[in-house]
């Protein structure tokens, strides 16, 4: 009897491919859209992710994401390394610098100055070379996103820079997620940094730090809080401090968020109207169905299993067509570290079953009011 | 309702299976794309607190490796052309060891130049004790004499004025001598400062001047000629915010490790804590450096290490708080 039903959707091909079509359209339009919001406001975050040491970012009270800081005097670090509980705590500056390339042009850079004897604050992969080359001097480590920008045309591994009227060279590559910015990173030593950067009186951005008991990070950091009087966050409160950041100061979540709602209701337009088209169309059918003594619970399930195949086969291919967009564009470095969250699928499926849902019901009120006599009329 | 080949539908059986397939390797897709979020731990050793301060009230600190005795700043008494530079970095001197000597011809010149004088007074002295015996035993001569007619007055009164002008002579020439004396005695001390020794016993730093280098005592270079101290033992300059100034229990010894080697804890033996709180010193190269923390500094005795620990090199220190041994 069900596969009367499917046979029944099937039968007519272009309001199967419709209602298919209409499915995967919106699966595709949610999934892919709510994809591209979810990684772009990452990317505020990506900052705190590329530091794969620290379970916790202690900062100046003003400090308000890994780009937006304050700096805080060299002492700020002792005073850290005083708390009970801190495993250990390491100097981490970020500042903006203007960059001379050989050409003469002038680039804005990130400069990030991670501790001299350990090199924490690195992302965890390089693309070439290896962390030591900046025990050698003058050397910084630029980012993919830098190399692509700076360098379209060949390694930009010796070429020299100037910051800050010094010489830089660059000796590798790091494997990093780029900012909401994709401005060019150098990352370098904290004593070169301070060098790099133009004087300021305090220099000192972040310390890192590394906590005895990483799971209780958060009880760590709020003790920080209260012996130094300095502000502290854990990994991940920084990491959505920089998301907060962009969804207060940037219009994304509502551009995203229109796009999103379109494709539900274009999802629903389509979906609902060839759905109740289709119903209608098979009304006599139905009715039929009905005078041979199939009770109404049958006509609910055989409903139900078209809007489970419809449902099915549109949302694997959407879902099919927003990874195949993700995977062809993942050489862009603009698109570098995109990934497809696992909870958005399972939001789209969520929507596909409530466009479903909702049009199926509208249009089996019809069919389960209808007489089984309508089929002589 | 089984598969039929020959009934084989597009619609009905392929595209499902295409869009289930489609499914399973966007969700293989999707799982092997999550971000590496892991956090790992640092590949080289931080500096940690020790153990027995791990989960204890402490204060940290850095600071920068000193010579026990301070670093002496060899400096020159007086200016000139270095002619001799006897020691170099590493070498151990002993206490009033010569260090270098700077050009002491023209004191030399001047030693020769007194001595001369001073045979030349020695000369006259001489001469004038001879003309004064020779007066005086022509006086005694004439003296002897008992007749008056036999020597004229005039006669006596000149052999009298020879005898007293020749006395004269000598206290003149002696006088001379003194001060011929005097000159060469201070054309030796001259030669002397010209002579620069180690103050104490100790280590050679740095040296920063050449053979035929000019040293200058009017300042303005702003390097010391050569830098010394003693560096058995060495002792450590452990900076402390000022906020934290009042919770180190000091007589505790402290736990330090060099920059570099944070698995290479020693632990240092509390000397004293510097009466003065400084500004602190950003290690930042820049001249226009404006401080506004100010540093307790405590010193620190280092155990003997292989060359683990050089004059200069920062480290990191672990003291524990007071009130953490109660």
């Amino acid at each position: 009897m069900l596969w009367i039903a499917i046979r029944m959707l099937t039968g007519d091909a272009q309001k199967f491919y419709g209602l298919v079509f209409g499915i995967a359209f919106s699966t595709l339009l949610i999934t892919q859209q709510l994809t591209i919001f979810v990684n772009l406001i990452e990317r505020g975050a990506s900052g705190t992710y590329n530091v794969s040491n620290a379970d916790i970012w202690v900062m100046d009270p003003v400090s308000r994401t890994t780009d937006v800081a304050y700096a805080m005097p060299a002492t700020a670090l002792d005073k850290v390394r005083s708390v009970p509980g801190v495993e250990w705590a390491v100097p981490h500056l970020r500042s903006q610098a203007s960059v001379r390339t050989k050409d003469g042009d002038l680039e804005g850079v990130a400069v990030i100055g991670v501790d001299d004897a350990t090199l924490i604050g690195l992302p965890k992969r390089m693309l070439e070379g290896s962390p030591d080359v900046l025990s050698q001097p003058d050397s910084v480590i630029i980012d993919d996103v830098g190399m692509t920008r700076m360098f379209p045309d060949g390694s930009p591994i010796g070429e020299r820079l100037e910051l800050n009227d010094q010489r830089a060279v660059i000796r590798g590559i790091a494997d990093a997620i780029p900012s909401f910015t994709s401005t060019v990173v150098l990352y370098t030593k904290y004593s070169q940094a301070l060098n790099y950067v133009p004087g300021t009186r305090n220099r000192l951005s972040f310390v890192l730090v590394g906590a005895e008991e990483p799971a209780q990070a958060k009880a760590l950091s709020e003790r920080i809080e209260r012996e130094t009087g300095l502000k502290a966050q854990t990994r991940d409160e920084f990491a959505q401090d920089g998301i907060d950041f962009i969804i207060e100061n940037t219009g994304i979540p509502l551009n995203f968020g229109i796009t999103v709602a379109l494709g539900f209701i274009v999802g629903v337009a389509i979906v609902g109207l060839t759905f109740s088209l289709f119903i209608r169309d098979n009304i006599k059918q139905f009715g039929a169905l009905k005078a041979i003594g199939v009770t109404n619970a049958k006509i609910r399930r055989m409903v139900a299993v078209q809007a489970g195949l419809v449902g099915l086969t549109g949302y694997g291919l959407g879902v099919l067509g927003t990874v195949i967009f993700i995977w062809s564009f993942s050489a862009d470095p603009t698109f570098k570290g995109f990934y497809i969250p696992w909870q958005i699928p399972l939001i789209s499926a969520l929507a596909v079953f409530v466009i479903l849902a909702l049009t199926g019901w509208l249009a089996l009120r019809n069919v389960l009011k209808t007489e089984p006599a309508s089929v002589f009329r | 309702m089984a598969l039929d080949w020959k009934n084989l539908s597009f619609s009905r059986q392929i595209l499902p299976i295409i869009a289930v397939i489609g499914l399973i390797a966007a969700a293989a897709f999707i799982l092997a794309g999550l971000p590496d979020r892991e956090l790992s731990e640092p590949e080289r050793e931080p500096p940690r607190a020790p153990e027995a301060l791990a989960n204890e009230a402490r204060v940290a600190g850095s600071g920068v490796v000193e010579p026990s005795s301070e670093t002496i700043q060899i400096g020159s008494a007086l200016s000139g052309l270095i002619t001799d530079l006897l020691v170099q970095p590493g070498d151990r001197v002993g206490e009033g060891q010569v260090l270098f000597t700077v050009d002491d011809r023209a004191a030399r010149a001047q030693l020769r130049e007194a001595n001369a004088a001073i045979a030349e007074a020695r000369a006259s002295i001489a001469e004038a004790r001879t003309a004064q015996a020779t007066a005086a035993r022509q006086l005694t001569l004439y003296r002897n004499v008992d007749d008056p007619a036999a020597v004229s007055r005039s006669e006596v009164i000149r052999a009298e004025g020879e005898a007293s002008a020749a006395r004269e002579r000598r206290k003149l020439a002696e006088a001379r001598l003194q001060a011929a004396q005097a000159r060469a005695g201070s054309a030796q001390t001259e030669i002397g400062r010209l002579t620069v020794r180690a103050p104490i016993a100790g280590e050679i730093l740095a040296v920063n001047i050449r053979k035929g280098e000019y040293v200058s005592t009017m300042g303005g270079g702003s390097q010391p000629f050569i830098e010394m101290g003693q560096t058995q033992p060495l002792h450590v300059r452990i900076d402390i915010d000022e906020e934290q100034a009042p919770r180190v229990a000091l007589g505790a010894p402290a736990t330090v490790s060099p920059r570099g080697a944070a698995d290479r804890q020693v632990e240092a033996v509390f000397v004293r804590a510097e009466p003065l709180v400084v500004p602190k010193r950003s290690l930042t190269n820049s001249a226009a450096e404006r401080v506004d923390v100010r540093v307790l500094q405590v010193i620190y005795q280092l155990p003997e290490t292989e060359g683990l620990f050089r004059v200069g090199q920062q480290v990191d220190a672990y003291i524990a708080a007071r009130g953490s041994d109660q």
